[in-house]
């Protein structure tokens, strides 16, 4: 690994703005290109999830209370907010080569190894990977680790990684590879299962994630700002729908693993169908879909050691 | 069947017609009916004065003022006010549940006499604030200082204004009942026609029941009403077919719950007065009929492994194979109907050689159940499901259909929310 940078656990609404200079900028410029990657990680020392956070995570999930007895383990996604703005202030780097606003989020793999109380310091490391093209544009991983406080990540082993998360996301528009014509054949069939669930979404969902994860991504916000941005309304954070595939579902001692693909976003207010099937190998199976027109809007799975 | 150390009596029972939600009782509270109903039990057996081992009811829908709902409503009848009152809740299994653990009492000799019942109304349910705004009013009630008050209070947003309704959604899954049980019958594979059939027949039987008066001694009018307002005296397959599906609408072709076999929302309230052997004797009381046993079960329902409505299958299994009994020893059959489709399901399932054997656990099915002793003077879909007042409706009809029948067994099941469910056993005299 090259030497991480470490830098000031970042300002989501800096970034947010630069976010806009850049899409500015990039109209005039057409995005970047792969000679000059990002190949050296950010490091960040976190001062952990307050215990304000995570209720108010746990009220908008509806979720059992962090007790500090029963519940201490942080739900994955929060650590997952805890390094968003590590990853943000990646993607905004000047020399990441896609355009932040229009980074479209594929799909998500967490390994959870250990638990992750509330108030506890961590170090998170934020990284890009696996360029590759994708049909509509240029797809990417960021990885996020995290370590506890306190030791030098350079020299610890994997037995020290108390979590990681693989995003993969999609630059739309943006080709950094010769445009190929679509190498994936046409899209699989979706037959909805019987479901087991019926999550209704409220307007103020995108409002009152955004407020916990700091993510004030325009389009979560306002059915206006949505369809400024080509989508029908105000559409849910993906990683709200992993957080309410997951509530109630994560082992407290950790050692989990899970992931999720998103397909149509959810527009807000909405209704989202959802079916949690037990698979083989101590792995659950959830799919979630629009009750109305059958399309899907992710499937995920879960696996419990 | 097993022994216990003395028997609990079912003396009688009264109830309110049941009405439909937002009609005859709308501006009647729960307070109101429970005190209709107790008070037209007491006078039917002369109970005024009489200082009882207990009333245990409850209501499922239950404003935050009514936290002493049961005690209050007794204080309003001629009761000696010595007698002490509770609060019950299991959602639709409350009336059975607190019917049933008060014949315990009577039966372990705690107590020699107790009413046990339920009420509920839709019209006059509890519309709440939000929690957003209840935390906000909250905060402003702790408040030290004026200032702090008003920074609290100025947190208000439009938003947090819009009252809350109590819903009819499972909390875990989001789910209506309906849509539930549409999930269940569609497994079973339960047909539209089936249902509609069973609705049908459960109006008919409530109304030739009224029609011969079986009623009479079992229902006091209240607000205006003397029979039950939801009963279609002629409801008929022609009428029904007609009807699109409510629930389950996902399933296409397969959608087959309506409005009519499903039960609609209604207010109302029962009571049953029970006693010991000794007590219904030294006051000169009717003996209808003994509360033998009852139990309960819960199922894992929240990813669907189980039915939501499919508890009393499991209940009446182990209630069954505890008493040594199957179904071919009872003579009534008292089968709630939250939906047709429940009371189908239930029955396929326990008609089922491989549900019983791999599920229930046991050596063979519990058998089908003949249509002629099921529901036979009515239930739910034609009088309607006022959610905690329906176990004191069936246990009542139960007690008197099997009175003057000594020996006779009468088999009850009740499902509930939340993936629970209670069955009971009672034997006429």
């Amino acid at each position: 690994m090259n030497d991480p940078i470490p830098i000031p656990l970042p300002k989501l609404g800096r970034l947010y703005r630069k976010a806009a200079l850049n899409a500015v900028r990039s109209r005039l410029s057409s995005g970047g290109s792969l000679k000059a990657l990002p190949d050296r990680p950010l490091l960040t020392e976190h001062p952990g999830i307050t215990e304000e956070q995570a209720e108010q995570y746990r009220l908008l999930l509806e979720g059992e209370p962090f007790d500090g007895t029963h519940r201490q383990a942080l739900p994955s996604v929060l650590l997952h907010i805890a390094g968003f703005p590590v990853q943000m202030a990646l993607l905004s780097r000047s020399d990441f080569p896609l355009p932040l606003v229009g980074m479209v989020h594929l799909s998500n793999q967490v390994t959870h190894h250990h638990p992750v109380p509330a108030r506890t310091p961590v170090q998170i490391l934020a990284r890009v990977e696996n360029f590759a093209p994708h049909r509509r544009g240029t797809q990417v991983d960021l990885v996020l680790e995290m370590y506890p406080a306190g030791i030098d990540i350079q020299q610890t082993g994997s037995a020290d990684l108390l979590y990681t998360s693989t995003s993969c996301y999609l630059g739309l528009g943006t080709y950094l590879y010769a445009k190929t014509e679509s190498t994936s054949g046409p899209r699989e069939e979706f037959t909805p299962p019987q479901k087991t669930g019926l999550w209704t979404l409220g307007a103020d969902v995108g409002r009152r994630y955004a407020s916990i994860s700091g993510d004030f991504n325009p389009l979560h916000l306002s059915g206006l700002a949505g369809k400024a941005l080509g989508q029908k309304g105000a559409i849910v954070h993906g990683m709200y729908l992993a957080a309410r595939m997951l509530e109630g579902r994560e082992p407290e001692g950790a050692g989990h693993r899970w992931s999720i693909s998103f397909e149509a976003p959810v527009t807000l207010p909405g209704k989202v169908a959802f079916c949690a099937a037990p698979g083989v190998n101590k792995t659950q199976h959830f799919v979630g879909w629009n009750p109305r027109t059958g399309r899907r809007h992710f499937t995920g799975e879960l696996n419990i050691p | 069947m097993a022994a216990t150390p003395r028997d609990a009596v079912i003396i009688g029972g009264n109830r309110i017609p049941f009405a439909r939600a937002h009609g005859a009782y709308a501006n009647a509270s729960n307070q109101d009916m429970l005190t209709s109903a107790l008070k037209g039990l007491v006078a039917r057996f002369g109970l005024q004065g009489e200082q009882l081992g207990a009333v245990a009811a409850g209501a499922v829908l239950k404003h935050s003022k009514n936290f002493n709902l049961v005690r209050e409503s007794a204080l309003g009848t001629p009761l000696d006010p010595r007698t002490p009152a509770y609060d019950v809740q299991m959602a639709c299994a409350t009336g059975t549940e607190a019917i049933g653990s008060l014949a315990n009492k009577i039966k372990l000799g705690q107590v020699d006499s107790a009413i046990g019942g339920g009420v509920d109304s839709i019209s006059d349910a509890p519309i709440v604030v939000s929690d957003a705004l209840r935390a906000i009013l909250m905060e402003a009630t702790r408040a030290k200082s004026t200032g702090q008050r008003l920074r609290a209070l100025a947190k208000i947003r439009p938003g947090h204004l819009a009252p809350r309704a109590p819903g009819t959604g499972e909390p875990r899954t989001g789910l209506s009942m309906g849509e539930h049980m549409a999930i269940t019958a569609d497994k079973w594979g339960i047909t539209r026609q089936e249902q509609d059939e069973l609705a049908v027949a459960s109006h008919r039987n409530l109304a030739a029941a009224y029609q011969d008066g079986f009623f009479d001694d079992l229902i006091s009018p209240f607000n205006g009403l003397s029979a039950d307002n939801n009963m279609r005296a002629d409801s008929s397959l022609e009428k029904l077919t007609k009807l699109s599906p409510v629930f389950g609408k996902d399933l296409g072709a397969n959608a087959t719950m309506t409005a009519a076999n499903s039960t609609p929302l209604t207010d109302g309230a029962s009571a049953v007065l029970l006693g010991s052997e000794e007590w219904a004797d030294a006051h000169d009381l009717p003996k209808l009929a003994n509360f033998v046993d009852y139990e309960h079960s819960a199922v894992d329902f929240v990813d669907g492994a189980e039915g939501l409505l499919m508890a009393p299958t499991y209940a009446a299994a182990r209630m069954l194979q505890r008493n040594g009994l199957t179904f071919e020893d009872f003579e009534y059959f008292e089968i709630h109907e939250a939906f047709a489709s429940t009371v189908l399901a239930q029955m396929k399932a326990w008609e089922s050689e491989d549900f019983c054997r791999t599920t229930l656990g046991l050596d063979r099915p519990l058998g089908s159940i003949d249509r002629s002793r099921l529901n036979v003077n009515g239930s739910s879909l034609a009088a309607g499901h006022p959610f905690a007042a329906t176990g004191g409706r069936i246990v009542a009809t139960l007690a008197k259909l099997l009175h003057g029948k000594p020996g006779k067994l009468g088999f009850i099941s009740v499902c509930a929310a939340g993936g629970q469910g209670i069955t009971a056993i009672i034997e006429g005299r």
